[in-house]
């Protein structure tokens, strides 16, 4: 678990107004849509919007990739340090 | 055109039960500036976490009142300002050249709040949402009225909704404003008195007659012909509460536009 999943979670949380939820309670590999954490389509527009703000990165709405890209934490953290480098 | 209340639930400054408003119309309790909300739990909580204090005001009275309609029953929402607080702020963001919030831009329009209340219900009857300046309150009861009437309908609910407008727009009010929401559940009258022949009538018992109608009210609009040229610094909805809880016969109101008459006819049979 490194500083920048933390970072995501924190976002994530802050972002879609998750009450009563921690960073702890999001699971790192689960899926954050429908089945895992229950984020609807909705959540997933707010998202791309708060990463792309906070990570200064491109998201290429509804494309497959993009569909991966936001899986779970872990994609969302492989994606946001390969845009960086 | 008559009608009957079937159900009145209101939340705003610290008055929330049956009771407190009653207690409001003899000037016995006072509006308060308590930003109590309601706690909505019969909604879960992945929906009720968009919900702003505009839609939780709005939400509880409309659930409340149409309890016992909630899936099928026709409905207007009304609000003068709607939920300003979240268009300034997108308004704000785009001043800066921000990223626009898809989730508050798609609460921020008018009819938010029905829809909101429509998803959560899986309520598919007609829902409008309307805002006519200072007369709002009872351009709703018009609008609900005129709905009843031309649709056959044997009840509508009507839903209006106030949270006091952010700081960068005060200087337009002209009105005392409070943070408000009520429901109203209304009937016609007419439905139930064409089921009944007149005939049939005379055989009905004195207190079942009684039962089936109740108290009626009836809304009256003329024109505005005096020269009032401010607004009125109450907003009709404590106007309409008073009248309401205080069980008046009869309440003029008057706003730069119109003079509203409510009337309530007491039930003769």
């Amino acid at each position: 678990m490194n500083n920048l999943s933390v970072e995501v979670k924190q976002l994530i949380i802050d972002t879609l107004d998750l009450e009563d939820i921690e960073p702890a309670d999001i699971d790192y590999e689960d899926a954050l849509f429908v089945d895992g954490l229950g984020l609807d389509s909705i959540d997933a527009l707010e998202l791309g919007v708060a990463i792309k703000k906070a990570f200064d990165v491109k998201i290429d709405n509804n494309s497959d990739d993009s569909k991966k890209h936001f899986y779970s934490v872990k994609t969302l953290c492989e994606f946001i340090a390969q845009s960086r480098s | 055109m008559e009608f009957t209340i079937k159900q009145c639930v209101a939340w705003g400054g610290g008055l929330i039960t049956a009771q407190d408003w009653q207690a409001y119309a003899q000037g016995e309790k006072k509006f308060n500036d308590s930003n109590e909300l309601p706690p909505l739990k019969q909604v879960p909580a992945m929906q009720r976490r968009r919900l702003s204090p505009f839609a939780k005001l709005a939400l509880h009275c409309a659930l409340t009142a149409a309890d016992e309609c909630l899936t099928t029953v026709p409905s207007v929402f009304a609000s003068r300002h709607g939920d300003l607080a979240k268009t300034s702020k997108l308004i704000s963001d785009v001043a800066a050249q921000e990223l626009l919030s898809p989730t508050q831009f798609g609460l921020s329009v008018h009819n938010a709040v029905g829809g909101l209340f429509s998803i959560y219900t899986g309520n598919k009857a007609p829902l409008t949402a309307i805002s006519a300046g200072e007369d709002t309150f009872f351009v709703a009861i018009l609008d609900a009225l005129a709905k009843l009437k031309a649709n056959n309908y044997q009840q509508i609910l009507l839903v209006y909704t106030e949270t006091l407008v952010p700081q960068m727009y005060q200087q337009y009010i002209a009105q005392d404003e409070v943070s408000i929401a009520c429901a109203l559940l209304l009937e016609s009258t007419e439905l139930e008195s064409a089921k009944l022949e007149p005939a049939e009538l005379d055989s009905v018992e004195q207190a079942l007659t009684s039962e089936l109608y109740p108290d009626t009210y009836s809304l009256k609009i003329q024109p505005n012909s005096g020269q009032q040229r401010l607004e009125n610094s109450q907003m009709q909805v404590l106007d309409f509460l008073k009248f309401y809880y205080n069980s008046s016969e009869a309440a003029s109101i008057s706003s730069k536009r119109h003079l509203w008459q409510l009337n309530k006819n007491v039930s003769t049979s």
